[in-house]
């Protein structure tokens, strides 16, 4: 069986860095939807008027963002 | 966590849909990153060591997201809420410098003797009994935590989101089994990659919120001493003596029994971390993991050892009263309905993450549950087919043959944890002693590598007594302890110690006390048997042992390139937090 040699730490195909984009965007676009919703139907929670999810989810997705473009396929 | 005082407890919270997005876009990377990686796990050099082509980033960030189970989160969260800052001690001190130890000495011999395992370097330097008897009793203990961590994850999320226990079993074992089945260790590493960035975002909120609440460091602090004790905010200037601070210890026992012994011992011989290490891709590489993992380490307490300090003072119920928490297993846990110091990061999430976040601090505990069944089960399946499997079954077998009996004894390995998971519901003292256990072998394991490593005169014979002795001497001083907690007193030297005192050295301390002398007895055997017995031939000790090894270079030339350069950064760091906490 002939596998394509991966070395999943830097230049692969896809390497770790790009999961870790993908993973780390993909939840902080679904938190930072739930984020805005809750401008207008604020959560129960402790402190929910600093409204962490809008910006925790705007956090991640920025940081999923340049993780998953920066280690994307292709790009050596 | 005593599982019975858990079951008894109410369901703290449920997910909604935007949770439940976020754990199904985990499991849904996980899967795909096993069956993505197994075109890559052909010979038994890519599947149990990752195909030693790790770069130091990531063998550092998966060597310290081993340790990074949940059950340790949640545990130690627990242990500030009992014993307050102290609890900081098992982070900093008991892991700092051992891991710093581990990249600058000791690194060197477990990589340039090319072995796959700790048990395969006690066999190059001390023969076939002392590889014996570490890979069993590390195989056999590894497959029991594998199943105890399975059966923590089903437990809490039977407690936080009423969740059926055998649904969480079976999905967390079946998950577990398919990614490390296809990918090997790298696909453990990955996911521990991915594991410690989901626990940094997960829990991360949890402290920065709590803070913000509290009004900043210095009036939680002082809202700490109000409540508590001044000894809950203090590290070092409550250790003169064993009543004067929360946990019974004094600073003999943290720095020798945890900052030495235990520490070195789990840091630098326990192979499910220093498997993790062996992966990288050079030797520099493998000498700055350590040292990037110390240093990520070091900041672990942010959003353990803190939340469990703000829960003293900020946990209240929805009429503002302070919630008290209560031990595993007591009255008030058991028969009244009142949480105990495990739950306290639950609890603490619950109070601060709303839908969404939520969802990321589950999905966190998950993978952090599921990176330690898979740490676990990975390390197994080396050791077996390495140490016990190819060395004293089937030693001629092609590489291939050995690479499929790694991805059966990794179903194997998880098909005995999920029967442990079923025996530790069945008798739940079984979990405490399981956890018990693994401290039986690490402090002398350390024994005998720290001399196999530095000692030249250390023999065959003297390596092997020294292990088997230090082992059952731990297991005596534990007996001794379970059957009349009196004898703790001989542990802590102090055989006239009072009554009072004997009541307040808790479990945690007495470990430590059994740690250091089970180390201490493995190195006198070990250095009396070896001056009794023939010299090993120096040339036999070459790439084993210091004074007989030539260290190759590292490649390293600029000063910011040489890993003693960072490892000095990282100690100055440690001792500057050691002294603003004194």
């Amino acid at each position: 069986m002939s596998a394509p040699h991966i070395d999943p730490s830097t230049e692969q195909s896809l390497s770790i860095w790009f999961f870790v984009g993908v993973l780390t965007l993909g939840s902080g676009v679904i938190i930072l939807g739930q984020g805005i919703y809750e401008f207008s139907h604020p959560a129960t929670t402790v402190l929910a008027e600093l409204h962490p999810a809008f910006w925790w989810g705007l956090l991640m997705t920025l940081f999923g963002a340049f993780y998953t473009l920066r280690f994307r396929p292709g790009k050596g | 966590m005593t599982p019975l005082a858990l079951l008894f407890a109410t369901q703290l919270t449920h997910l909604g849909p935007v949770d439940i997005a976020i754990l199904l876009l985990y499991f849904a990377m996980v899967i795909f990153i096993g069956f993505y990686v197994k075109g890559s796990t052909n010979t038994s050099e890519e599947f149990f060591l990752a195909g030693r082509e790790m770069s130091a980033w990531i063998a550092g960030l998966s060597f310290v997201s081993a340790n990074l189970g949940s059950l340790e989160l949640m545990g130690w969260a627990g242990s500030a809420y009992q014993y307050g800052i102290l609890a900081t001690h098992w982070y900093w001190i008991g892991a700092i410098p051992a891991m710093l130890f581990l990249g600058i000495v000791m690194m060197p011999f477990y990589y340039i003797s090319k072995t796959h395992s700790v048990p395969g370097y006690l066999h190059l330097r001390f023969g076939e009994g002392a590889r014996a008897l570490s890979a069993v009793s590390f195989g056999f203990m590894t497959v029991l935590m594998s199943g105890v961590n399975m059966y923590s994850m089903a437990l809490v999320m039977k407690v936080v989101l009423g969740w059926d226990i055998n649904f969480s079993v079976w999905v967390g074992a079946v998950t577990v089994a398919i990614y490390v089945m296809l990918g090997g260790l790298r696909s453990a590493i990955i996911n521990e990659v991915l594991q410690f960035v989901l626990i940094w975002a997960g829990a991360a909120l949890i402290p920065i919120l709590g803070l913000i609440e509290a009004g900043g460091w210095t009036n939680l602090k002082l809202q700490i001493t109000q409540r508590a004790g001044v000894e809950y905010t203090h590290m070092w200037s409550t250790l003169g003596g064993y009543s004067s601070n929360p946990m019974g210890v004094n600073w003999t026992g943290i720095i020798f029994g945890l900052g030495f012994v235990i520490s070195f011992g789990y840091w630098t011989t326990d192979f499910l971390v220093v498997q993790r290490v062996l992966s990288a891709n050079n030797l520099r590489a493998a000498r700055l993991a350590p040292i990037i993992g110390a240093a990520f380490k070091m900041f672990v307490p942010f959003f353990v050892i803190l939340p469990g300090l703000l829960a003293l003072v900020l946990l209240k119920d929805s009429s503002g009263h302070l919630i008290q928490l209560y031990p595993d297993g007591s009255d008030m846990v058991v028969n009244h309905g009142a949480h105990s110091f495990n739950e306290v990061l639950p609890l603490m999430m619950v109070r601060y993450l709303g839908p969404g976040l939520l969802g990321l601090g589950i999905t966190a505990l998950i993978a952090g549950f599921m990176s330690g069944m898979a740490g676990n089960v990975s390390a197994f399946s080396t050791v077996w087919t390495y140490d016990i499997y190819g060395a004293y079954i089937n030693k001629k077998a092609a590489d291939s043959h050995y690479v499929s009996m790694g991805r059966w004894s990794t179903v194997i390995g998880m098909a005995v944890s999920v029967g442990t998971a079923y025996l530790v519901m069945g008798a739940a003292s079984i979990m405490d002693y399981v956890q018990e256990l693994f401290s039986f072998f690490i402090a002398p394991l350390f024994g005998t590598v720290i001399l196999g490593m530095l000692w030249k005169r250390a023999t065959k014979a003297g390596g092997f007594w020294g292990l088997a002795t230090g082992t059952a001497s731990s297991i005596a001083m534990w007996l001794m302890v379970l059957h009349d907690k009196s004898n703790i007193r001989f542990m802590i030297l102090q055989p006239n110690a009072s009554a009072d005192t004997i009541m307040r050295v808790q479990a945690m301390a007495a470990n430590l006390y059994r740690a250091l002398w089970s180390w201490c007895v493995c190195v006198i055997v070990t250095i009396v048997v070896s001056y009794m017995t023939k010299a090993t031939p120096e040339s036999e000790l070459t790439g084993l042992v210091y004074g007989s090894t030539i260290i190759p270079d590292d490649g390293s030339t600029k000063i910011y390139e040489k890993p003693i350069f960072w490892a000095i950064v990282v100690a100055t760091v440690l001792f500057i937090l050691n002294i603003w906490l004194w």
